[in-house]
C-alpha cells in the first residue's frame, strides 16, 4: 500500500497524521478481533447450554433392537446387530433411492425439457402442464400422495393385477422379474456371473477404445467413421458371445404370489415406490426447466445453421444443441442432484428406512441428539461431496470436449 | 403457404400495398388457423402421429381427472373437516381475528397491485375462480356461511384498495413517491400487523396456530428472517477480512449440508436447551437460519455479477464503505438476485409442509392426517392429500406468476 500512496509534492506542509483507529490495517484487525470475540461468546454460550448432556458415540455399538424393512440386501437382523450397522443399512437405503432417482429424473427431465421446446404445439403444452403441475406442489405431499395411491388405489394382493405373469401390481407393492445367477448349460458354478460381468467390463473398455480411434480418424480424414455405431455394435456382439460361451450364466427369475406376499423376482415395496416416484417426478420437472432454459439461452443461429447444413431434427439436437447447452445444464443440474440427496430424507414421511429415519429411531430410543445430528450431517455432506466431485469431473470432460 | 404480395398493377386500383408480414395478418381467420395447425400440429407424418398420441394422452388425462373429481372421489373428508384443515385448534371464539387478518392481507395485495401493476383479464379470471373455489369450500353445509361472508368482505377490501391505489398517477409526483413508500411499509409490516391482530388482547397463543394458518405464518417468517440473516452473511462471505469470510462460508456450507428435516430435528431435540421458547418459535428460528444460508448464496451471486467498477466509482466520488454498500452495491445485487430469491421463497413455502414430519406440530398436511385418522374418513386418504397438494399448488403457482410479472415489468435479472 505504502508504495502506491501519493507522495506530497515538495514544499507543501506534511499531511496531518491519521489517527491509529482510522488506519486501514489497524481497523481491519480491530473489526476481526471484535468479530472473533462475539462469535466465541456465542459458541461458548451454546456449548455451556448443551453441557448438561452426556456425550460419546458408544451408544452406536450397542445392539439396535429394532428392525428395518426386509428389502433388497437389507434383511439384517436388528436384535443382534449394533445400532451403527443399522445406520449403515439406512445409508445404503438412501444411496439406493438417490442413485435411481438421479438417473431416472435426468432421463425424464431431458425428455420433457426438449418436449417443452418442441415445435409441436400440443407436445410442448403437455410438457408445460407436467412441469407446472409437479413443480409447484410440495415434494413431501407428493410422496405421501403417491404412497396413498399405491396403498389405497391399487387392489389388495388377493386381487393382484397380473400382467402376463411378468409384472404384479397390488398394495403390497410391485413385483418385477429379476436376474439370478444360474449354472447355465455347462452346469458351471454360480460365480460364472462374475466372470461374465468382468467380460462385460473388458468389452466396454474395448468398445470405448475403438470409439476413440474412430473419432480421431473422423477428425483427421473427414470421412464418416460411425464411432458410436461401431462401439455399440462391438459391445453388443462381445457381450452376447461371452454370454453364450460361458453357458448363459444368468437366468430371469419371474415373480410369483405366495399367499399374501411376493416370492421370487424382485418386489418393490410401496414405501420405496412412492419415494422414488415422488423424487423422480418432482426433480424431473426442475431438470426439464433447466434444460429448457439452457437451450433457449443458446443463440438462435445455432439451430438455424444446423438446419442450413441439412441436419435432421434429431442430429441437430444431439450434435449441435445439447452439447453446447450441457455447459449451462451441468452446474444447475448438480444443484438438483444435491437436492435429491437431501430430499431423500422425506422417506420418514412414508416409513422408508433411510438414514434419517433410522437415525431418528435411534434418537427416540436412546437420546444423544447432538451426536445423531452430527452423524447425519456428516453423512449427507459426504454424499454431497461425492456428487459434486463426480459432476465436476463430468463438467470438465464436457467443456474440454466441446470447446 | 403464405401468399406473396402481388405486383401493384395486378391489384384493384386504390389498394395500398403492404409489406408481406402485414399482408399475412390480413388473411381471413380460417386461413390463418389452418396454417397455424399445419405448422404446429401436422407438419409431417411423424409430427401428426406425435400430435395424435399427445391428443389421446390429453383426452385420457382430462377424462380421468373429471371422472375422479366428480364421480370417483368422496370429498366429504374435506368438506366436513374444513375448519380443521384451515385453522385446526385455533380457538373458535376468536375466529374473527383470523378473518380480519385475511382481510388485511387481501387489502394489502389489492393496494400493491394497484400501485405497481394492473389487474388484467386473466388475473380477474384467476381471482374469480380461486374465490369461487374457496367460497364453495367454506360455505359447504351451511354452518360456515359467516366465513364466506367474511371472505367476501375481504375480497371487497382487496378491490377497494386496488381501485384507490390504481388512481394514483404513475409519474414522479410527490403523491406517487409517498404512495410507494406507504406501500412498501405496508408490505414490510404485514406480518407483524397480522400477528398482532391474531395474538394481542387475549387472542391466540403460539401453540394455537395450526393447519393452513400455520403454513401462512411460517413461510413469511422464513422468507423475511432468511433475508435478514442472508444479507450480512453474503456481505461477510464477500468480505476481504479472511476470518469473517471463512466463518461465513463455513456457516453457509454447514447449513446447506444437512437437509431441512435435520434442522427441524435440531429445533425439536437440541435447540430447547439453547434458546428455549416454544416449539413454534424455535421452528421459526430454524427456518430463518436455513433459508438465510441459501439466500446468502444467491445474493453472493448477485454481488459477483456486479462489475467492480461500481465499487471503485462509488469510492472515487467519496462515499464511505457503508454508503457504497448501502446505496450502490446492495440495491443492484439484490435486483439481480430477485429471481432465485423468489424461487427460494416458493421453495420455503412448500417446505413448510415438512414441519409435521417429525415435529409435534400440525400444519395443513398434518391436519389432513388428523382428518383421515377419523374412522369414517379412513378410506379417503387420497382425497385429503389431493386437496392439500392443490392448496399448496395454488399459492406456489400464484407466487411464481406474480414474480414473473415483476421481473418482466422491471427487467429484473437482466442486469
Amino acid at each position: 500500500m505504502a508504495t502506491h500512496a501519493p507522495q506530497p509534492p515538495a514544499g507543501l506542509p506534511e499531511p496531518p497524521e491519521v489517527p491509529l483507529v482510522y488506519q486501514r490495517r489497524i481497523r481491519d484487525l480491530l473489526i476481526q478481533a471484535l468479530y472473533v470475540a462475539v462469535t466465541a461468546l456465542v459458541i461458548a454460550y451454546v456449548v455451556l447450554q448443551l453441557g448438561g448432556r452426556e456425550y460419546g458415540f458408544g451408544f452406536l455399538n450397542q445392539p439396535a433392537s429394532f428392525d428395518v424393512g426386509n428389502q433388497w440386501l437389507t434383511n439384517i437382523d436388528g436384535t443382534t446387530n449394533s445400532r451403527f450397522t443399522m445406520y449403515l443399512v439406512g445409508v445404503w437405503s438412501t444411496i439406493r433411492v438417490v442413485v435411481l432417482a438421479i438417473a431416472l429424473s435426468t432421463v425424464f427431465g431431458i425428455l420433457i425439457g426438449v418436449a417443452r421446446l418442441s415445435s409441436n404445439w400440443l407436445v410442448s403444452r403437455l410438457a408445460m402442464l407436467f412441469v407446472e403441475t409437479f413443480r409447484n406442489a410440495p415434494l413431501f405431499v407428493q410422496i405421501v400422495l403417491w404412497y396413498a395411491v399405491v396403498l389405497f388405489g391399487l387392489p389388495t394382493i388377493q386381487n393382484v393385477i397380473n400382467v402376463g405373469d411378468f409384472l404384479f401390481l397390488s398394495n403390497r407393492g410391485i413385483a418385477i422379474p429379476w436376474t439370478v445367477p444360474d449354472g447355465g448349460f455347462w452346469g458351471g458354478p454360480d460365480w460364472m456371473v462374475g466372470v461374465w460381468v468382468a467380460a462385460l467390463f473388458a468389452a466396454g473398455g474395448l468398445a470405448f477404445w475403438v470409439r476413440r480411434r474412430r473419432q480421431t480418424a473422423e477428425r483427421e480424414t473427414g470421412k464418416v467413421q460411425y464411432p458410436n455405431r461401431w462401439a455399440l455394435g462391438l459391445f453388443a456382439a462381445l457381450a452376447l458371445a461371452s454370454f453364450i460361451l460361458l453357458g448363459m450364466p444368468v437366468a430371469i427369475d419371474r415373480p410369483i404370489v405366495e399367499g399374501t406376499t411376493y416370492a421370487e423376482g424382485m418386489a418393490i415395496y410401496p414405501e420405496f415406490a412412492a419415494l422414488l416416484l415422488g423424487l423422480v417426478v418432482y426433480t424431473s420437472a426442475f431438470v426439464a426447466e433447466i434444460v429448457r432454459g439452457s437451450i433457449q439461452a443458446l443463440p438462435r443461429g445455432q439451430t438455424e445453421a444446423a438446419s442450413a447444413i441439412g441436419l435432421t431434427a434429431y442430429q441437430r439436437l444431439t450434435t449441435v444443441i445439447l452439447p453446447q447447452a450441457l455447459r449451462q445444464i451441468i452446474p444447475s443440474v448438480t444443484n438438483q442432484y444435491l437436492n435429491v440427496s437431501k430430499n431423500s430424507s422425506l422417506a420418514s414421511g412414508v416409513s422408508y428406512f433411510d438414514l434419517f429415519f433410522v437415525a431418528n429411531i435411534i434418537q427416540n430410543k436412546i437420546g444423544h441428539a447432538v451426536e445423531v445430528f452430527l452423524l447425519i450431517t456428516v453423512t449427507y455432506m459426504l454424499m454431497s461431496l461425492v456428487i459434486s466431485l463426480i459432476m465436476n469431473y463430468i463438467n470438465r470432460r464436457v467443456t474440454l470436449h466441446s470447446v | 403457404m403464405a401468399e406473396l404480395p402481388q405486383p401493384a398493377e395486378a391489384r384493384p386500383p386504390g389498394r395500398v400495398v403492404l409489406p408481406p408480414h402485414r399482408e399475412r395478418a390480413r388473411r381471413p381467420f380460417a386461413d390463418r388457423a389452418r396454417d397455424w395447425a399445419r405448422h404446429n400440429l401436422f407438419p409431417s407424418r411423424g409430427g401428426t402421429l406425435l400430435t395424435l398420441i399427445s391428443f389421446a394422452l390429453l383426452v385420457l388425462l382430462l377424462c380421468g381427472v373429471i371422472w375422479y373429481v366428480f364421480f370417483g372421489a368422496d370429498w366429504s373428508v374435506v368438506s366436513s373437516n374444513r375448519w380443521l384443515l384451515f385453522a385446526g385448534s385455533f380457538p373458535r371464539d376468536e375466529e374473527w381475528r383470523l378473518w380480519v387478518g385475511v382481510a388485511v392481507v387481501f387489502f394489502m395485495i389489492g393496494v400493491a397491485y394497484g400501485l405497481w401493476s394492473r389487474f388484467n383479464r386473466r388475473d380477474l379470471l384467476f381471482v374469480a375462480i380461486a374465490s369461487a373455489f374457496l367460497i364453495f369450500l367454506m360455505a359447504h353445509g351451511g354452518a360456515a356461511a359467516w366465513s364466506s361472508i367474511w371472505f367476501l368482505v375481504a375480497l371487497a377490501l382487496m378491490f377497494g384498495g386496488y381501485v384507490v391505489a390504481v388512481r394514483i398517477p404513475r409519474d414522479n409526483s410527490r403523491l406517487r413517491v409517498r404512495a410507494n413508500r406507504i406501500g412498501i411499509a405496508l408490505i414490510a409490516l404485514a406480518l407483524p400487523i397480522v400477528l398482532l391482530i391474531l395474538m394481542v388482547g387475549g387472542g391466540a397463543v403460539s401453540t394455537d396456530f395450526d393447519g393452513f394458518v400455520l403454513n401462512v405464518i411460517l413461510a413469511p417468517v422464513g422468507i423475511v428472517g432468511g433475508l435478514v440473516v442472508a444479507i450480512p452473511l453474503a456481505i461477510g462471505r464477500a468480505s476481504s477480512l479472511r476470518i469473517i469470510s471463512w466463518t461465513c462460508t463455513a456457516y453457509i456450507e454447514l447449513v446447506r449440508g444437512a437437509p431441512l428435516l435435520g434442522w427441524l430435528f435440531v429445533a425439536l431435540f437440541i435447540l430447547d436447551d439453547v434458546i428455549g421458547g416454544s416449539l413454534v418459535v424455535r421452528t421459526m428460528v430454524v427456518l430463518a437460519v436455513f433459508t438465510g444460508a441459501y439466500m446468502a448464496e444467491y445474493i453472493r451471486g448477485g454481488l459477483q455479477a456486479l462489475h467492480h467498477g461500481q465499487d471503485e466509482a462509488a469510492r472515487a466520488v467519496g462515499l464511505s464503505r457503508r454508503q457504497t454498500l448501502q446505496l450502490i452495491i446492495m440495491p443492484q445485487a439484490l435486483r439481480v438476485s430477485i429471481p432465485p430469491l423468489v424461487g427460494q421463497a416458493i421453495s420455503i413455502w412448500k417446505d413448510t409442509s415438512l414441519v409435521s414430519v417429525i415435529l409435534p406440530m400440525r400444519e395443513l398436511k398434518g391436519n389432513a392426517d388428523s382428518a383421515i385418522a377419523q374412522t369414517e374418513f379412513i378410506a379417503d386418504r387420497i382425497e385429503a392429500y389431493v386437496f392439500v397438494a392443490v392448496i399448496f399448488w395454488i399459492v406456489a403457482f400464484t407466487m411464481s406468476r406474480i414474480s414473473q410479472r415483476v421481473e418482466r415489468a422491471q427487467g429484473v435479472g437482466e442486469r
